[in-house]
């Protein structure tokens, strides 16, 4: 089934087609890995709307990726509870670890290392997400060991 | 209609009482109090508080309330920065913030001297930063399409020009990417922002961030002049302001006219001024001489000429005129022709018809109409741009918008507007007689409109009968001089056929392009920017313009009338006293002050019966015709010959596509982007398919210069196929 087609599939259990914008996005991003230009045309495409409106919609959220991604992922959450207990110094163990600076991805495609603000585990930060799941309270002791178990998966 | 309910509501201690619901930044203003807003603008829709410069303070709220969110209510008791020092530490606080990352390049920025942010700035900022770092960078100026530049760092991110894009537009291309303080306006990928009416935005944005290249570094506001005029474009005749400097059009902004326009303008009425300024402009008069081609004469030489060929002719005269001349000047060459030597019989591009004077709205009509019939198929944006605006706020506010009379919503709402708006309409008269059919004559919020291919071919056919009591001469059986007046008559296939005919002709033309090679004698013309005079638009509405640049040369008016005091013929060489004549035979004697800077709808009784100035006449040869789809080939919005003079308009010209309605793309097993080819009586043309879901099924759609002369019915098939059959 067409990208295109799913997504009108799932468009027609909303009242208004719009409201479909964000799973649409995420079933893009599914096929593509990220969202590039024929993402944004296809979902607009299906949905009756603009590409530009489609990329604005995206480009709001962190879940959303405008530019190429690695195999993984890793998400330290930055903000304010985390800041408190020590994610500054969590963010700079992955970067030593990764050879990476926030928003890059290492050489071989493998790991792209990015803030977030809040992912709601304010009780037991640092919060850092490895592939949507979550790792808490993240030290920076424990971050060798999460990017092995991430090499090695 | 019931009486609104009235409030009273207190600000700064005034008392004002006010319709409930009104909102707070109108309320305020009955009393004579400002308050300043950035994002705040009714004709985008409901207020979004984005910029908080509206803060208020108001009786019973602990906090500061966004002003122009609010509505008044009862007993309303609000504080604005006058009153309260609350409220103006919450402002001035607000503007300390938009600030923050602004640059402050005023005194090289076009909008420096003219601009909102500076203004409130001044009343209501602070006096000083304490902003020591270094601000947000942006790469600038961003070219979002050839006409308009954008500067992010000066950008305040109210959103006036995405709400424009996605709520009055329509367009959706114009959008805000990221989120919070990272946030940028920005159109998809490296796509240009298209479509009519693009250059709204740079009036809309209150800051130096939206603005057109054209105008980049063009003039301070302390240099300029705006000039009130109406734009001659398109038959809407939008009220426009041209802002001039040192006698040469600079841009051309809106004055708003609420029966009209409401404020807004198409890319080609804003930015098309430019081709004033066109390297092919003829400058100077041109004759042919026998042997030796064409030299440049002067005025005095080119006025005995035009004499001498005038007298040949004796009687035998014919005007192709183009619908563009001011009343003034149309009635002046009548009179020339009529009464000067005898020859009655002109042409327009098109028919002209007074059958909808019964039915005569003002445009805005359209959008409190409760149904909205559009008739034929050419799209409303690209004959007459406003008029598409005008039914989008009408669907917007819940109108029916149907493609035919016989719809059940025409029969079972009460304000039904009808809009012909594609060939065939016999300048109005059949969808004169289908309001009537429907008995839409004196209804409240009914009426008709018919979209003329000409700014002003009503008021020219109404000049050109009122100039003679004579019944009209018939065509004479040979052509002695053909007068080609203006240059969409020149550019017209039809007209250049009659000039096969015709023994001499003499072209008035703006430009060599098209006045070349075919007449004895070329008489500079001028543009509607360089004429005092009158318009009537296709409400009926007749419209003051004004001369707002110096052209190269006299104008038509001014040799005219030179031109005729040798045949004997008194014509006064200003439009005031031409109009002053003419007025009374075809405006009931109303003065040319009494016009109007801001016209009102008139109706004109006293209006002398309309003669009909015919259509120029249409080839005998009929195009190649099959029989599948009926393809309508239209001329589109962004074409013209002052279109094409104007580089920054170039990216709008019309794609090499045909549209196809949804049923007729699937039967042929084509899809949206599918190479097609369209023939009929074996000529054939190769373009891209668009699927279109507001096109009939049966018809065919594609712009005049793409359709490769085919017209009537054509059979589409998708390219390399079809052969074998």
């Amino acid at each position: 089934m067409s990208l295109v087609t799913e997504i009108q599939e799932i468009a027609a259990q909303y009242p208004q087609s719009r409201s479909a914008i964000m799973p649409a996005l995420h079933l893009a991003q599914k096929k593509y890995g990220w969202l590039p230009r024929e993402a944004f045309e296809e979902v607009g495409e299906a949905l009756g709307l603009t590409p530009a409106y489609c990329m604005s919609v995206a480009s709001f959220y962190d879940m959303y990726h405008l530019e190429p991604v690695g195999t993984h992922i890793v998400e330290v959450c930055t903000n304010i509870s985390c800041a408190l207990v020590g994610a500054q110094a969590t963010l700079e163990a992955f970067e030593r670890e990764l050879g990476i600076r926030p928003g890059e991805t290492t050489a071989d495609g493998e790991v792209t290392l990015r803030t977030v603000e809040c992912y709601g585990g304010c009780g037991w930060g640092p919060v850092v997400a490895v592939d949507q799941r979550y790792h808490e309270p993240v030290k920076p002791e424990d971050v060798p060991r999460l990017v092995q178990d991430l090499r090695n998966a | 209609m019931s009486m609104p309910e009235l409030v009273r509501v207190t600000i700064d201690e005034k008392d004002v009482h006010v319709a409930k619901g009104t909102g707070l930044v109108e309320t305020a203003l009955s009393a004579g109090i400002e308050i300043p807003v950035f994002c705040y603008e009714p004709r985008l829709g409901a207020p979004i508080g984005a910029c908080r410069m509206c803060l208020v303070e108001i009786e019973g709220m602990p906090k500061l309330q966004a002003g122009c969110t609010l509505t008044a209510q009862d007993g309303m008791v609000v504080r604005t920065a006058r009153t309260s020092s609350k409220a103006a530490e919450g402002q001035n606080a607000t503007l300390e913030f938009i600030l923050v990352n602004h640059p402050l390049d005023c005194p090289v920025c076009d909008k420096g001297g003219e601009c909102p942010l500076q203004d409130l700035t001044f009343r209501y900022g602070p006096g000083k930063t304490r902003m020591n770092f270094e601000k947000t960078t942006f790469e600038k100026p961003i070219p979002i399409s050839p006409a308009i530049s954008l500067d992010r760092e000066r950008c305040i991110l109210c959103y006036r020009c995405t709400r424009f894009s996605e709520a009055v537009s329509e367009d959706g291309q114009l959008v805000a990417r990221n989120r919070g303080a990272m946030s940028v306006i920005t159109t998809f990928e490296d796509e240009p922002y298209s479509g009519p009416f693009t250059g709204n935005v740079t009036e809309l944005c209150p800051v130096g961030a939206l603005l057109p290249t054209q105008y980049r570094f063009e003039a301070r506001p302390w240099e300029i002049v705006d000039v009130p005029t109406v734009c001659g474009m398109c038959p809407v005749g939008c009220n426009t302001h041209a802002t001039v400097r040192e006698g040469k059009v600079k841009r051309v902004i809106s004055r708003n006219h609420p029966e009209i326009d409401e404020g807004w303008l198409c890319d080609k009425g804003r930015f098309a001024f430019t081709h004033l300024r066109a390297a092919d402009r003829v400058v100077e008069p041109i004759h042919r001489v026998r042997r030796r081609g064409f030299e440049p004469v002067s005025w005095p030489e080119a006025l005995d000429v035009a004499e001498s060929l005038l007298k040949a002719a004796d009687g035998r005269a014919v005007v192709a005129l183009s619908g563009s001349e001011t009343v003034e000047e149309a009635y002046a060459l009548a009179k020339l022709m009529r009464q000067g030597l005898g020859s009655h019989h002109a042409v327009l591009p098109e028919e002209v018809s007074a059958g909808l004077d019964a039915y005569r709205l003002p445009l805005s009509a359209i959008g409190d109409a409760q149904t909205v019939v559009v008739l034929g198929d050419v799209p409303l944006n690209e004959s007459a741009p406003i008029v598409d605006l005008w039914v989008r706020a009408a669907r917007r506010k819940g109108a029916t918008i149907v493609q035919t009379a016989d719809d059940p919503a025409v029969s079972s709402t009460e304000r039904v507007v009808l809009i012909w708006s594609g060939p065939g309409g016999r300048g109005g008269a059949r969808v004169g007689e289908l309001a009537e059919r429907l008995g839409l004559a004196g209804k409240d919020g009914c009426g008709a409109f018919y979209i003329p291919a000409t700014p002003n071919g009503r008021g020219v056919a109404d000049a050109w009968a009122a100039c003679s009591d004579e019944e009209p001469a018939r065509e004479p059986d040979s052509i002695g001089l053909l007068v080609v007046s203006g240059d969409e008559a020149a550019g017209n296939p039809n007209v250049r056929a009659l000039a096969e005919r015709a023994e001499a002709v003499i072209v008035i033309s703006m430009f060599h392009g098209l006045a070349a090679g075919w007449a004895d004698l070329v008489l500079p013309g001028t543009s509607y920017l360089e004429r005092d005079g009158t318009y009537v638009n296709l409400e009926g509405r007749l419209q003051r313009l004004r001369q707002t640049a110096t052209p190269p040369g006299p104008t038509e008016l001014e040799w005219i009338s030179q031109l005729a005091a040798r045949f004997h013929v008194e014509i006064p060489p200003y439009a005031s006293a031409v109009f002053a004549e003419l007025s009374k035979r075809c405006y009931g004697g109303l003065s040319f002050g009494e016009v109007g800077e801001r016209a009102p709808l008139r109706g004109y009784v006293e209006a002398p019966v309309h003669v009909e100035v015919p259509p120029v006449p249409e080839p005998a040869e009929e195009p190649p015709s099959g029989t599948g789809l009926h393809l309508v080939a239209y001329k589109p919005l962004f074409s013209g010959p002052a279109v094409e003079r104007v580089p920054e308009l170039q990216f709008q010209r019309p794609q090499a596509e045909i549209e196809l309605s949804p049923d007729d793309a699937r039967t042929r097993g084509i899809a949206n982007g599918d190479r097609v080819v369209v023939s009929a009586g074996g000529v054939s043309v190769e373009l891209r398919a668009r699927v279109s879901k507001d096109l009939r099924a049966g018809v065919a759609r594609v712009a005049l210069e793409h359709s490769g002369g085919l017209l009537g019915n054509v059979e589409v098939a998708p390219a390399g196929a079809g052969v074998t059959a």
